[in-house]
């Protein structure tokens, strides 16, 4: 057993430190304070993390990016998630599919989109699988439904395919130039025997955003909805093999990509926030009084600051063990069960930080401990609702032989 | 006899009561503006309507000009009412609450001077000003002891010939927006009392956007600056004006089930409709385990509420044993809060990401519940309260000005 840092790995983490520190720390809450959906976002933070390599951590050297190890970008996500979890999130969105890119898309592919994605600052990478009638039907397709799942349609018309449908809820849609498309090109057949994943960039023929969402919480991370009415994507840029969109990331371990930094990645993310949570919480009770004592100096404040900490750390110990597991890769069901737990985790922490901040108050002190809590529900829809659970249960199902 | 045979007027106020919200609150608060919880906007006509209905005046005795009704009439009201709207069913719960206290406690000369218009104006509201800026009023470091560092009153009542000069600053003050009469905690010099300011009087000013979004209905501070009132606005008997610490009517926790109730009903209604998994999702049993938690929360919540109402309208009940000697609403509170938090952020879940958009009701839902966990000086503090009363260590009440 050995917990160390190398020293570039040390490096990252205090780069990514003092970015979250300098950089996204004075902004966040003016951002999440802004009324629409349209005031949240800002491009000059992306801009600026680019240039720090905070966008292109995942993508292999040979093509121009970091090439970084997954324990050095489970150190950036955390660090990053401590300025702001929707802000991490937006870099660590394409990590996630650069490394699906290098595990999924051929050298062609590779060559096409990975060199302009390391070259403009600007280029966000998004993945379209939900749509309104198709959420937990494409995460756990029912055997007892075979039409279940993703609706929309995608027809061959010589090189090309026709693209007809929507997706909602999509992550980087408003502000994405390349997205992953699951698409049904085999419509009477199950979803993982008749859906192909397509590369579709923002500017196709036919292909547009449709409502931007307002979200309760992480509100710099943009989504919205996606329509596609005969948008014409070339054959060129489907994704592996006609009808086998999952099993793409089935080669890379399992078939949520799971194993491709996605739990890791949540997970980590609120290992950042929850550092962030006890960080106020501690820095509150040993600067505000109460009845002319210090907070700290009260049992039921200290109880408190314990069980933050204590679940923190070991979020904290389950998180960097996932990194270097899939850094050698071990491939097991603990990535999923390490996001589930994060939901669990990241929201008691965040919650008893507003409580030991009394809940209530103008403060910014007080205003961030509530943001953090309204962030920490996302998880619940991404991380820990019983869907993701099942899932991880039946890949620990699957792991062990039958009778046992 | 400890009974929930409801009568048929209580049931028949329930129905009434329903009825009102699905049609005149619900079309008017269940869109994307309002679903916003930095709008607070309150709905005039809807609360005019209500008044309409004698839900403004609905605990005021009825020899008065009110409805009478008992503290569980009102918990079951109230709820109702915030199933539709916190918001609104804050503004009359409190409005209700303190006609009752307020105008019974008045002396015949204060009444002539305030009931008719109470009883006549549809937009009478009230409002009971008694915490102050930067004011340490938890309960904290002082736990099973006195040290001191106890609520005071800043807010000073100067009298000068026939009249009191106040001047001070009261915030956290629930109605502060729509009230006509204020009852404002002052200290006289001779103690702590409780002065009948109307709004409109000169030097009162009313800031009701002062506070951050941490409230239900309308709240906001007052500003008194030599404000002249007749001496014979200082009321008499207020040292029980809200009823004994823990035990008085559980109004907010009423309100705190219609918020959970809302959340609930319209998770229930979702999974019963939402086809994933080839069913509709209450058919499988992540989900259906999930809502039959939602259900045994709310309604467990709903027998201590219910209880402790029950227990404010039979004072005897504790006094021969049929009830612990306990402060039931404050218990009631914490176990409601925490039941019901986790409740709505259940019911959320059913939703998946409409869980969290603006324009949809859960995340309102979970917001409005967030706040009842800290009313007041939140629960961990309430629960300091309690141990008190469970060991037996009493504090003296706070006012003493008459």
């Amino acid at each position: 057993m050995d917990f160390s840092l190398s020293n570039e790995q040390r490096s990252w983490q205090m780069i990514a430190r003092k970015f979250a520190e300098e950089e996204i720390k004075p902004i966040t809450l003016k951002l999440d304070e802004a009324p629409d959906a349209h005031g949240t976002f800002d491009w000059g933070i992306v801009e600026k993390g680019s240039k720090l390599g905070f966008r292109t951590m995942a993508v292999a050297k040979e093509y121009g990016g970091e090439g970084t190890d997954y324990v050095t970008q489970a150190l950036v996500m955390a660090e990053l998630a401590r300025g702001d979890s929707s802000i991490s999130k937006t870099f660590s969105q394409n990590w996630k599919w650069s490394h699906l890119i290098q595990q999924a898309c051929n050298e062609e592919q590779k060559e096409r989109f990975l060199r302009p994605f390391v070259a403009d600052h600007r280029f966000l990478l998004g993945k379209g699988i939900t749509e309104p009638t198709a959420g937990s039907d494409n995460r756990l397709p029912p055997k007892d439904a075979p039409k279940a799942g993703l609706k929309l349609r995608a027809e061959r018309k010589g090189d090309e395919w026709i693209l007809n449908g929507e997706k909602c809820f999509i992550a980087n849609a408003p502000v994405g130039k390349l997205f992953f498309i699951d698409a049904r090109t085999d419509p009477n057949a199950p979803l993982r025997q008749g859906t192909t994943m397509f590369l579709v960039p923002s500017d196709t023929p036919g292909f547009r955003i449709g409502k931007v969402f307002n979200k309760s919480g992480w509100r710099f991370y943009r989504n919205g909805e996606m329509i596609f009415e005969n948008a014409r994507v070339p054959h060129a840029n489907v994704v592996g093999n006609v009808n086998t969109s999952d099993m793409k990331t089935a080669q890379a371990g399992d078939r949520t990509g799971g194993d491709l930094f996605g739990d890791l990645e949540l997970a980590a993310n609120a290992l950042g926030v929850c550092d962030d949570a006890c960080e106020q919480a501690m820095k509150h009770a040993k600067t505000a009084k109460q009845g002319g004592q210090l907070l700290i100096e009260q049992q039921h404040i200290a109880l408190k600051l314990n069980k933050m900490n204590m679940l923190t750390e070991a979020l904290r110990s389950y998180v960097m063990r996932i990194a270097w597991e899939h850094d050698h890769k071990v491939h097991s069901a603990n990535a999923g069960l390490a996001m589930n737990f994060s939901t669990d985790v990241i929201q008691e922490v965040t919650e008893i930080n507003l409580d030991i901040h009394g809940g209530a108050g103008g403060s910014e002190a007080a205003r961030h401990a509530e943001k953090l809590v309204r962030d920490s529900f996302i998880w619940s829809h991404l991380a820990g609702d019983s869907v993701q659970r099942l899932k991880v249960a039946q890949r620990l199902a699957r792991m062990t032989a039958p009778g046992h | 006899m400890y009974s929930l045979h409801l009568s048929a007027e209580q049931i028949e106020f329930r129905d009434t009561v329903r009825s009102f919200v699905d049609d005149e609150i619900k079309p008017v608060v269940l869109n994307a503006n309002r679903l916003d919880i930095g709008d607070r906007a309150l709905p005039k006509d809807v609360l005019d309507k209500a008044s309409q209905m004698g839900l403004r005046t609905l605990a005021l005795a009825e020899e008065l000009g009110g409805v009478g009704a008992d503290a569980l009439t009102c918990c079951i009201v109230t709820e109702e009412l915030a199933a539709g709207d916190a918001g609104i069913a804050t503004v009359l719960a409190e409005t209700s609450a303190l006609g009752l206290a307020l105008f019974g406690a008045m002396t015949n000369a204060q009444r002539d001077a305030f009931l008719p218009a109470f009883l006549e104006d549809d937009r009478y509201h009230l409002a009971y000003a008694s915490h102050e800026p930067d004011t340490d009023t938890a309960l904290g470091i002082d736990y099973h002891r006195t040290t001191g560092t106890a609520h005071r009153v800043r807010t000073k009542a100067e009298r000068n010939g026939d009249s009191f000069v106040v001047s001070g600053v009261k915030d956290a003050v629930v109605n502060a927006g729509v009230a006509k009469l204020f009852a404002v905690e002052v200290d006289t010099g001779k103690g702590i009392g409780v002065l009948l300011i109307p709004a409109g009087t000169r030097g009162l000013t009313v800031n009701e956007n002062a506070e951050p979004r941490w409230y239900h209905g309308s709240c906001g501070e007052i500003i008194l600056q030599n404000c002249t009132v007749p001496a014979d606005s200082l009321l008499q008997g207020s040292a029980n004006l809200r009823g004994e610490p823990g035990r008085g009517a559980p109004l907010a926790q009423a309100i705190n089930l219609g918020i959970g109730r809302a959340a609930y009903e319209a998770a229930l209604d979702y999974a019963r409709l939402r086809v994933q998994g080839g069913r509709p999702i209450v058919e499988h049993q992540a989900i259906g385990g999930k809502l039959a938690e939602v259900a045994v929360r709310l309604e467990m919540s709903r027998n201590a509420v219910w209880q402790a109402a029950w227990a404010s309208d039979h004072p005897a009940a504790q006094a021969d044993r049929s009830l612990p000697n306990l402060p039931l609403t404050a218990m009631a509170q914490v176990f409601a809060s925490e039941a019901i938090y986790r409740a709505v952020k259940d019911a959320a879940e059913c939703f998946g990401a409409m869980g969290v958009m603006r324009d949809m009701p859960l995340q309102k839902y979970i917001s409005d519940a967030r706040i009842c966990l800290y009313s007041g000086d939140g629960n961990s503090d309430l629960k300091l309260r309690i141990a008190e009363q469970l060991s037996g260590h009493r504090r003296a009440p706070l006012l003493a000005a008459e």
